[in-house]
């Protein structure tokens, strides 16, 4: 085990931290913005890679040049999704919220499988496959680049929360809904947007994804529990504990299936989890209870 | 109660149809508990069409091939020309799904036999529904060697099983080690965390070591993951000179990881399953090259063994798609079980039962390299035989046994640098 | 109250004669996976419905219980009837683990750490040598009868599925009338209300944990004992912790019947859309089974029995002269009662 061999993993677990992230982001918005636990957000992941998939396959179009109009697809899908079903369910009971996003996830994956069949599928020879050489290093290229994506839409996603007026509607509607309003605030309106937005950052994940991951109908299931810890220790609305969670449940899952036991990789990580949140039961950059 | 009074009814009067044998072109209904959706969907779907491939000759003959069985037509001669009517059924990978489909098919859908299901736990379970209602369960894909371990009567396996497969992967080290005049000093074992994975690995490291390999690593993942760096950053610490391995889906990703980390042992010998899905090479073009996997069956056996080619080629021109190690069993097994039906000249369960005992098909009439199809009283076949391919240019060559071999083994493979 | 009297009365006796009356095995064996999808979402019910610890880790328990008795069968040759018993109270006692990890977490972050837990558990029963790992455990079925709890017909294992469920009910009202249904009723809906009178919060909420992982595992043995195969995938996923809220989701949180009413449709509606559906290999049966799900959770969110009481309210306003929206109000006011509360987490920054 040399310190080399111990810094590549690090650096892998870093950057499949960054996808986490990403994928985290729209569910922490969600959650922030609505208050709903989302199980369908790793079948935006999963339309995220197809989207990708087939513009390739029909028009021979790499996914990083067809990762806009991939992000604006779920993007809308995201808002009529909300449109259709969610906003009936918004003041529902909890299990109510999670039954229905339950069902909505099993009813992704039925017509993805319905409709494209339950084949692996890949993106072969995309611009950026082969790999990085830094010094001593080799990384995936497609991962670097992914990373690198993720960090993009990450602050683009901060700017516009921060930066923007129609940003500071959202966060002023996941604070108070109800003050919100009575500054003229259309809660219906943020909330399509967070849903928006949510897809959006994980259909923008899978984009990257779908560079270097086989792409299938039950893809969501592989990214979902890591999104789900990686929101909960990052802090529930939080888009900068999300990103920061996601990263160290990247490191921490790769160091410790590397010194531990790959076997026990994800059980490395549920620990951890679960002992940060007896410390902090609102997660890194929650608010507190 | 609606519903069950109509069903009863009409089970009463498939019943009776069924018994009187009154008309000559009688319904044989086979239960068949495949993975139609979920994960291995895509090989339930090439299984699927190979069993579907297979009950058209038994019905209707296939020009051409006269030492298949049922090629000259005219459906079941032992029963009057019945027909054989598969009732396909999706167990979704889930045990109790599986057991569950059983019950139906053999109360619902009076089949007289079932056959299934890939999985092995699916196996399990659904045959054990079988044998609690006396119904031959015929298995021809599961490569679990506990589900022969059960003293079941009414469960037959046409396929050999892990434990013969891992034996075969150690003969070939050796085989190599005297072709070659190399020494292969140290193994890994690198397997996904499920039934197939673990028994795979723990033979592994039975069988290496019993024949003086040295495992240095045994590596396990979970089968959901997203990535495969700690697992193939641990096996670069290791550095074996023979990397076995045992995935499904992850055999892509890891091949990947393997490019993009820089990693790649001298050999890596794989147990079939996903190194043997139409996906692998499509995806990975000259990746996959030199990748040797544990098989049932490859393509160019056809030219040592014409009947193979000809089946194939006919398969190919209806479905598209050349047969699979997975799908060339399928359709075996449903030979085989015809056949027993055939000879039983009954619809009785325990008829059929009796005439799969008492199989003995010979090896010209298969389309798989073994010596015949005959079984033990645990119902193993035991004249099945593995044998090993590499993957050359984007096909599949027998390599192993040497004499079925169609071209010499490239070893060892080349780096990835080397290559193009 | 007369009406539901009547009903309950109804599907009892229906219950009782349903297995001389059906005989074709697919069917009982329908009932009988009806039944145990029933008990353990009854099981779940007594924490996440009636306390109002909506836990997605309950498959632990199942498991903990279907190891637990499979394991001192094969290697201690335990009765299973004993080893079921052994399992509940494994169970029950590593619930407090279970509660000392989550129960100070509020919310969603609960939800999720009762996932964490479970997810746990099922990792190392999926590396544990001695459990069988990803391999599995198989249960014999050589010898047959009461004594060993294996049967070779479908209708034993009728019988022996709706006693468990009768007894999980029968627990269920129990503690339903009792104070601890009280104080469960008070966790849910008021907790500062409780906390200010003197209950031990806490306490309380570990006691509904302990019950209802006693049953949960209680449950677990007998799939053991039906399906005579248990491996990591089948008895510890979060699929079927999940599936344990969903059945008592469906029917009504917080209800007697609601988890047996809720299992009922369920396992209808999946058995039969597979069954129509499923060979043909296209996922169809996904597709109606999921489809029907969403529609019955946006449509039905107090699900079936709420829905029901809900009607009843409705029409009982209307009876005493009050308006549409005045009935509609009342009852929305009847079916919160029923349903936990709702913790805000938190804004987004």
């Amino acid at each position: 085990m040399t310190a080399e061999l111990l810094l590549q993993t690090l650096a892998s677990g870093v950057l499949i931290g960054l996808i986490y992230a990403l994928v985290a982001i729209g569910l922490t918005m969600i959650f922030g913005v609505m208050d709903i636990v989302n199980f369908a957000h790793g079948e935006f992941l999963m339309l995220g890679m197809y989207s990708s998939f087939w513009l390739f396959a029909l028009f021979a179009l790499d996914p990083l040049v067809t990762l806009p109009l991939t992000v604006l697809m779920l993007f809308a899908f995201g808002v009529l999704l909300y449109k259709l079903v969610i906003r009936r369910i918004i003041d529902a009971p909890p299990l109510s919220q999670i039954f229905t996003t339950f069902g909505l996830m099993l009813l992704f994956r039925g017509l993805a499988q319905f409709f494209w069949k339950p084949d692996y599928r890949t993106i072969e020879n995309s611009v950026v496959s082969g790999s990085v050489h830094l010094a001593n290093f080799q990384l995936g290229r497609p991962q670097v680049v992914a990373g690198i994506g993720a960090i993009v839409v990450t602050t683009a996603v901060w700017f516009f929360l921060h930066r923007t007026k129609l940003g500071s509607a959202l966060e002023a509607t996941a604070s108070d809904k109800e003050a919100a309003r009575l500054m003229g605030i259309d809660s219906h309106k943020m909330f399509g947007l967070a849903w928006g937005i949510g897809a959006a950052c994980a259909g923008a994940a899978g984009g990257l994804l779908s560079t270097f991951f086989p792409i299938f109908p039950e893809v969501g299931a592989n990214f979902i529990l890591i999104a789900f810890v990686v929101v909960n220790l990052g802090g529930f609305g939080s888009v900068a504990g999300a990103f920061l969670a996601g990263i160290l449940v990247g490191v921490i899952e790769v160091m410790g299936g590397l010194l531990i036991g790959p076997q026990y990789k994800m059980a490395i990580v549920l620990a951890l989890f679960l002992a940060v949140l007896m410390f902090r039961p609102q997660g890194l950059m929650g608010k507190a209870q | 109660m609606n519903i069950t009074w109509k069903f009863k009814l009409v089970a009463a009067g498939a019943a009776i149809m069924v018994m009187s044998g009154a008309q000559a072109q009688q319904e044989i209904k086979i239960g068949v508990i495949y993975p139609l959706t979920g994960p291995l969907a895509s090989s339930g779907a090439e299984m699927r069409d190979a069993l579907e491939f297979a009950a058209d000759i038994v019905n209707n003959g296939l020009k051409g091939v006269p030492e298949l069985p049922f090629s000259g037509g005219g459906g079941l001669t032992g029963l009057k020309g019945a027909k054989i009517k598969l009732v396909f059924a999706d167990h979704q990978g889930n045990p109790q799904v599986g057991a569950t489909e059983a019950e139906r098919l053999i109360s619902q859908e009076h089949v007289v036999a079932l056959m299934g299901s890939y999985n092995s736990n699916v196996t399990q379970t659904a045959s054990q529904v079988a044998e609690r209602a006396k119904i031959p369960f015929l298995n021809a894909e599961s490569s679990s060697p506990t589900l022969t371990q059960r003293s079941f009567k009414y469960f037959f396996r046409t396929t050999p099983h892990d434990e013969l497969f891992v034996k075969n992967a150690v003969e070939f080290l050796k085989d190599v080690e005297q072709a070659k005049h190399i020494k292969i000093g140290s193994v890994a074992t690198l397997a996904e965390n499920t039934l197939f994975g673990n028994e795979a690995a723990k033979l592994q490291l039975k069988y290496a070591t019993a024949a003086g390999y040295n495992v240095v690593k045994q590596v396990s993942y979970p089968a959901k993951t997203t990535q495969l760096t700690s697992e193939v950053q641990t096996l670069k610490a290791a550095n074996p000179t023979v990397l076995l391995q045992s995935s499904y889906s992850e055999a892509i990703l890891s091949m990947k990881t393997y490019k993009e980390l820089g990693y790649l042992p001298d050999m890596l010998v794989a147990n079939d399953a996903g190194f043997a899905d139409t996906e692998f090479v499509k995806t990975l073009g000259k990746d996959a090259d030199y990748v040797v996997s544990r098989e049932v069956w490859a393509l160019d056996i056809g030219d040592k063994k014409p009947i193979i080619k000809k089946v194939d080629d006919l398969f190919k021109a209806r479905y598209k798609i050349d047969f699979t190690g997975n799908s060339a069993r399928s359709f075996t097994g449903l030979m085989v079980l015809a056949d027993a039906i055939n000879r039983a000249g009954s619809t009785d369960p325990e008829a059929i039962r009796k005439a799969l005992v008492a199989t003995n098909l010979p090896a010209s009439a298969l389309i798989m390299p073994w010596k015949g199809v005959k079984f033990d009283e645990t119902g193993q076949n035991t004249l099945g035989a593995g044998i090993l391919v590499q993957i050359r240019d984007g096909k599949y060559s027998t390599v192993w046994p040497f004499d079925l071999a169609s071209r010499d083994v490239a070893w060892p493979m080349p780096k990835w640098d080397a290559r193009k | 109250m007369k009406r539901s009297t009547a009903l309950l009365g109804a599907a009892a006796v229906v219950a009782l004669v349903l297995p001389f009356v059906v005989k074709d095995a697919y069917w009982v064996n329908l009932a009988v996976l009806a039944l145990m999808a029933a008990q353990i979402g009854a099981a779940w019910n007594l924490v996440g419905g009636y306390a109002g610890q909506a836990s997605l880790g309950h498959a632990a328990f199942f498991g903990l219980g279907a190891y637990t008795s499979t394991l001192l069968l094969t290697n201690f040759g335990w009765n299973p009837w004993l080893g079921m018993v052994a399992g509940g109270l494994v169970a029950a006692v590593l619930s407090a683990v279970f509660g000392w990890s989550c129960f100070r977490l509020k919310g969603h972050y609960f939800t999720m750490a009762t996932i964490a837990v479970a997810e746990i558990v099922q990792i190392v029963f999926t590396n544990w040598d001695y459990a069988g790992t990803a391999v599995g455990l198989s249960i014999p079925m050589e010898t047959q009868g009461l004594a060993a709890m294996v049967f070779s017909d479908k209708i034993s294992y009728y019988w022996l599925a709706l006693g468990l469920l009768a007894l999980t009910l029968l627990a269920t009202w129990a503690v339903e009338r009792s104070f601890l249904g009280f104080y469960f009723r008070a966790i849910k809906d008021e907790p500062d209300a409780a906390r200010s009178i003197g209950i031990d919060i806490a306490r309380y909420k570990q006691v509904a944990l302990c019950l209802s992982a006693f049953f949960t595992a209680i449950g677990g043995s007998l799939y053991a004992q039906k399906e005579l195969y248990i491996d990591p995938g089948s008895v510890l996923s979060t699929a079927l912790s999940i599936k344990m809220a969903l059945v008592s989701i469906l029917g009504g949180v917080g209800t007697l019947f609601g988890p047996v009413i809720g299992s009922v449709v369920l396992t209808v509606i999946e058995e039969l859309s597979r069954s129509t559906f499923g060979g043909s290999g296209r996922g169809t049966d996904t597709v109606i089974y999921a489809g029907l799900i969403v529609v019955v959770a946006v449509f039905y969110p107090s699900g079936i029995v709420g829905w029901f009481k809900e009607r009843a309210v409705r029409r009982q306003a209307r009876r005493d002269g009050a308006t549409a929206e005045e009935a509609h109000a009342a009852a929305q006011a009847a079916s919160a009662l029923a349903a936990p509360t709702h913790e805000s987490t938190g804004a987004v920054s």
